[in-house]
């Protein structure tokens, strides 16, 4: 059958044609094409791997600046309660040393009025002593004579009376 | 929509190309009942000396005729010879093989004595045109795509020649790397000039006028030099590994001492590889054409029994053949990509690295 009989013509001329074709396309076009789809492949590649590392790295870092957070909020909180705690115990002392103060003042000033009134009792003694004397004194230069005996029972008296108070 | 439309216009006269060609030459014979559908259906898929132009049986465009005959070179148009005349060239005419003649429908020299032998052909006939058309196209589209990228680096192209790109990356990528690896730039220019030619071969034979119309990958000349490229390329690259697969396989002793049965079938094996590959290209795209003229043959033979059921076999055969000719568009891709796939895994079997050959060896001793 002619269908199955190879043609001697178009045999030769295919391969001329194929010849020609492979020729100055191994030439001119398939290093640029095969060059430019590998090498565009490995930029692609590397495009990505590249965003995977970024992403990777860009994760960490939002990991770490929250444990940095965290960490600062904690510190934060921590020092807040040691301000706190700071702020009632100077509170304290001060109210301690102030109602010390103010015992000791108090105790000084019970002292000094108890001598005051010590004073002022042994100045009331000795002035009622010496009116008494002076009156006794006037009274029985009119009566007495003996004046020393006189003076020793008023004293006596006045130390009853002292007793008694 | 407009466009939907006008692609459907361009398939349906496509479609319409071969019967209008039919009642051409159905009207060069007279009467209707003359169909011969094996005559037809033989000059649409053979070759041919001129270019059948749509509409008009009697004219086709000339091509040069070249033969080596007696008297050294002979140069003519074909328009000389294809209406059934004789050209003379000095002492020597030519003319086209009759109807009964062993060189049925090509160009014989006819000696002193009236008898026909066949000259060394080298015509530039409607197949060898369309070779060429086909080389043109397919070197300009890719020289088109290398411009590109000399001059736009890594920027990817778009429209048509990013579909070239995916083409070429898709066999780049998935067919030639995944199979040969390191070795993929050696072989991957003669395999991505096997896949395009047979592909834009294959498509531009579905266009039935002018650029295209010719049955090339469906021509057992055009799939065998195809094939012999690969066996030549699987053959000349082959390691010593892939030649002592064949010589002495590694098979029981008896398999290849006394007899050499398993060598005999390697070297059987060699040549079934790229006789497959012929033979698939070539049937596959003969038969869609074929199933495509037969289809509108219908139409003829139907309307010659009844006008009623020619226009059955009309509507019928136009859906069947938009059909079809949707399919060998398909086809064509698919075939394109069996060839170079399958040249790919030759190449690559008869140049495998033998990892395991030194364990072997060892094991031996």
């Amino acid at each position: 059958m002619e269908l199955f009989t190879p043609d001697f013509g178009l045999v030769f001329w295919m391969f001329v044609a194929f010849g020609m074709l492979f020729l100055i396309l191994w030439k001119f076009a398939w290093p640029v094409i095969l060059k430019s789809v590998d090498s565009r492949a490995d930029l692609i590649d590397k495009g990505v791997e590249y965003a995977q590392e970024a992403k990777a790295q860009l994760d960490n870092a939002r990991s770490t600046a929250d444990d940095l957070i965290r960490q600062a909020q904690r510190q934060q909180a921590d020092m807040l309660r040691e301000a706190d705690k700071m702020k009632s115990r100077l509170v304290e002392e001060a109210r301690a040393a102030a109602q010390s103060e103010a015992q000791k003042v108090m105790d000084a000033a019970k002292v000094s009025i108890a001598q005051q009134q010590k004073q002022a009792e042994e100045q009331l003694r000795a002035s009622v002593g010496a009116i008494a004397l002076d009156i006794a004194q006037k009274v029985v230069q009119q009566n007495l004579a003996a004046d020393k005996e006189q003076r020793q029972l008023v004293d006596k008296l006045l130390n009853e009376i002292e007793t008694q108070n | 929509m407009k466009r939907l439309f006008i692609i459907f216009a361009a398939i349906f006269a496509v479609a319409t190309m071969p019967a209008y060609s039919a009642e051409a030459h159905e009207g060069q014979h007279g009467e209707a009942s003359a169909i011969n559908p094996k005559e037809i259906i033989f000059e649409h898929l053979g070759d041919g000396y001129g270019w059948e132009v749509p509409f008009d049986h009697h004219h086709r465009l000339p091509l040069p005729c070249i033969v080596w005959g007696t008297g050294g070179l002979h140069v003519f148009s074909s328009a000389r010879i294809t209406g059934g005349e004789t050209y003379r060239d000095g002492d020597v005419s030519f003319r086209l093989g009759g109807k009964d003649s062993e060189y049925r429908g090509k160009i014989v020299e006819i000696g002193p004595d009236g008898k026909e032998t066949r000259p060394w052909d080298f015509s530039i006939t409607k197949n060898v045109c369309a070779l060429f058309i086909s080389v043109v196209l397919v070197a300009g589209l890719m020289l088109w795509l290398a411009r590109w990228y000399r001059r736009n680096g890594f920027k990817a192209p778009r429209k048509g020649l990013g579909f070239l790109e995916l083409l070429v990356d898709f066999i780049y990528v998935s067919v030639i790397k995944s199979t040969l690896g390191s070795k993929a730039r050696r072989f991957a220019p003669y395999l991505l000039t096997v896949f395009f030619f047979i592909f834009f071969m294959n498509l531009l034979g579905l266009i039935v006028v002018f650029p295209g119309g010719a049955n090339l990958t469906g021509n057992i000349a055009i799939t065998l030099v195809l094939a012999l490229l690969t066996f030549l390329v699987t053959n000349i690259s082959g390691n010593r590994h892939y030649w002592k697969e064949i010589f002495w396989p590694d098979v029981p002793l008896w398999l290849k001492f006394p007899l050499p049965i398993m060598p005999m079938i390697e070297i059987f094996g060699m040549f079934t590889k790229p006789a497959a590959l012929t033979v698939r290209l070539f049937a596959n795209m003969m038969g869609g054409h074929m199933i495509v003229i037969v289809l509108t043959l219908l139409i003829f033979i139907f309307a010659a029994v009844s006008a009623a059921a020619g226009g059955v076999a009309t509507a019928v055969s136009m859906v069947f053949s938009v059909f079809m000719l949707l399919i060998d568009v398909l086809v064509s891709f698919i075939q394109a990509y069996v060839f170079t796939m399958l040249s790919t895994i030759f190449i690559g079997l008869s140049n495998e690295e033998h990892h395991g050959e030194a364990s072997h060896e060892a094991a031996a001793h």
